[in-house]
């Protein structure tokens, strides 16, 4: 569904002095400098994929998505969506996708969210009964009835976002390509919204790529991860996989109590718990001693938090 | 299904929304409209000049027409997307627009004729103490003349859409595309026949106007609703309307498509 080859985008920076000084100079002579923001990345997306496409800020991950959207021209490179070439921006490529960014996007912001509704419909020519159908489906999975007729700028943040996503879905896109979608969120609408793009993608087969900070989104929404850093892709692959590589290691917790725990350096949390964080290549002979003095303790085996993983991912990388 | 079906077919969708959104900026816009009545501050000047002996053969009656008219036509070419368009761009807000499947362009358009009921409600008040006060100020012309004006003032109205869409797209290209725009509006004002009719230049300024850009967006219209323009004239002129349609057709679908390859979505 998504085919990324060498995919390049290079940015010219103007360089200006600060100060007065520097004001006046870029008057007559004006210097600027290349960023690389995404660098020769290759990577492809089958149809139906969830993908998380994640990095530090800056690292090209936005820029990647505003060229699968085709608001971007590549510098070099080539990507298709769904067999388009986005760049062209073709009618049908942009009913087969979307975009949800952040909390500024479509809405009308002195109307009610309604009215953006409506000229989406217009917009995208969507059957009235599909119309119907659609818009009552993303009322009731988002709660958008008590506020779908007030003034957007009346909307509380979380509101807002839940009122862009339904109005990027309303044509029933294919690929959703989402940046940030909880940002800012309260814990419940998070929970709605992790849910719900969980549910639109079962339900409509649709390939979902998104970047986000929030490391419970990933670990709710998808399964595969792409790493990007300096415009790079560092890492492409399992969830699991990504623990494993980036991981510190394994932490055992224990619940009780026994000197082989005090002998391989457990140190005590609350609740009679005991953990110890080791390398995943000696999980199995750490567990085969503690079971042999300790056969019915209770014994759990937590990979790192993503937290963790990411953090130790992108620092070892730019050591 | 075609791409202009594609487009009408969405577009009264589009005008109510976009009629519901302008009335939901009213002050603004009432301000907007209101600075469009510089006509009438030069019709009280002007007619006290011309009161003493006519200005190049225009009476003090032909003046008064003249910019009565002049603020009707303002009124019906009014355009201001090129700070609409720069906005956008600079501030990537026009990503929106460009992820959707009709024209940025064709949602402007319809932007600016939405705001035309609007104005019109502030104009008729205007046109009626015009019509109280001074009720020879507002004689209609014959019915040709009517259709010619009609023809023209939708050419006049394309023209200044095409020349900020123009200078809008500039913002692409450059920071500061409102300056250039500023400095087109104020050539403009002077030559266009918005601070003092063409025919007050001397004749040879005149002869380089007819072929300017400036006269086609709204001197001509005036002059055929004000009686001072008729028949195979008015359709020469009307053929020069028609030729700057398109060379300003041409720029801004030029610097539209280029610029649009360069937009970096900054700020979305």
């Amino acid at each position: 569904m998504i085919e990324v080859e060498q995919l390049t985008k290079v940015y010219r920076v103007p360089i200006r002095e600060p100060g007065i000084v520097g004001s006046v100079t870029s008057l007559w002579r004006r210097e600027y400098k290349e960023v690389r923001a995404v660098d020769a990345i290759d990577f492809s997306v089958a149809a139906g994929e969830r993908v998380g496409f994640l990095g530090p800020n800056g690292a090209g991950k936005t820029t990647t998505l505003k060229m699968l959207t085709g608001l971007l021209h590549p510098s070099a490179g080539s990507c298709r969506v769904a067999g388009w070439k986005p760049q062209d921006r073709q009618r049908d490529f942009l009913r087969t996708i979307t975009l949800v960014m952040g909390q500024k996007q479509q809405l009308i912001w002195d109307l009610p969210a309604i009215e953006t509704f409506a000229l989406n419909k217009a917009l995208f020519d969507i059957p009235s009964k599909q119309y119907a159908e659609t818009l009552s489906e993303l009322t009731k999975l988002l709660s958008l009835q008590e506020f779908l007729h007030q003034p957007v700028r009346n909307l509380s943040l979380g509101q807002r976002m839940r009122c862009e996503l339904a109005a990027a879905l309303l044509h029933r896109p294919k690929v959703l390509f989402l940046d940030e979608p909880t940002i800012g969120m309260d814990v419940e609408v998070q929970a709605i919204v992790r849910q719900f793009i969980i549910e639109y993608n079962q339900r409509y087969e649709a390939t979902i790529m998104l970047t986000s900070h929030d490391m419970a989104d990933v670990a709710r929404m998808v399964r595969r991860v792409i790493l990007i850093d300096r415009g790079v892709v560092r890492y492409d692959g399992s969830l699991e996989g990504l623990s494993r590589e980036f991981g510190s290691g394994r932490t055992l917790v224990v619940r009780g109590n026994g000197p082989v725990l005090d002998r391989l350096g457990f140190s005590l949390m609350e609740d009679d718990k005991r953990r110890l964080t080791i390398s995943p290549d000696r999980v199995n002979e750490v567990l085969g001693d503690i079971l042999r003095e300790l056969p019915q303790v209770e014994l759990t085996v937590v990979d790192p938090p993503l937290d963790d993983v990411l953090r130790r991912a992108f620092g070892e990388k730019r050591e | 299904m075609s791409s202009l079906w594609r487009h009408l077919k969405a577009t009264p969708a589009m005008f109510r929304v976009s009629l519901a959104d302008t009335v939901a900026y009213r002050a603004e816009l009432a301000i907007w409209v209101l600075t469009a009545t510089l006509p009438l501050v030069m019709l009280a000047l002007w007619e006290t000049i011309a009161a003493g002996a006519p200005i190049a053969g225009m009476t003090k009656i032909e003046v008064s027409r003249y910019f009565a008219a002049a603020l009707i036509v303002r009124q019906l070419t009014g355009a201001w997307i090129v700070w609409e368009m720069n906005f956008e761009i600079r501030n990537g807000s026009l990503s929106a627009k460009l992820l959707k499947p009709l024209h940025p362009i064709w949602v402007w358009a319809v932007w600016t004729v939405s705001a035309m009921p609007f104005r019109m409600i502030v104009l008729t008040p205007l046109l009626a103490l015009l019509a109280w006060a001074r009720p020879e100020l507002l004689t209609l012309p014959a019915a040709p003349d009517l259709a010619l004006f009609a023809v023209s003032v939708t050419l006049a109205l394309a023209l200044a859409f095409l020349v900020q869409t123009a200078f809008g797209s500039l913002a692409f290209f450059m920071d500061r595309s409102i300056g250039m725009f500023s400095l087109w509006f104020g050539l403009w004002s002077f030559l266009s026949g918005y601070i003092a009719p063409t025919a007050f230049f001397p004749s040879w300024a005149q002869n380089i106007l007819y072929y300017l850009p400036f006269r086609a967006t709204l001197s001509i219209p005036v002059e055929i609703l004000s009686g001072r323009l008729h028949g195979g004239l008015a359709w020469q002129e009307i053929g020069i309307q028609c030729v700057w349609v398109c060379v300003f057709g041409i720029i801004a679908r030029t610097l539209w498509n280029t610029g649009v390859a360069r937009y970096e979505a900054f700020g979305s």
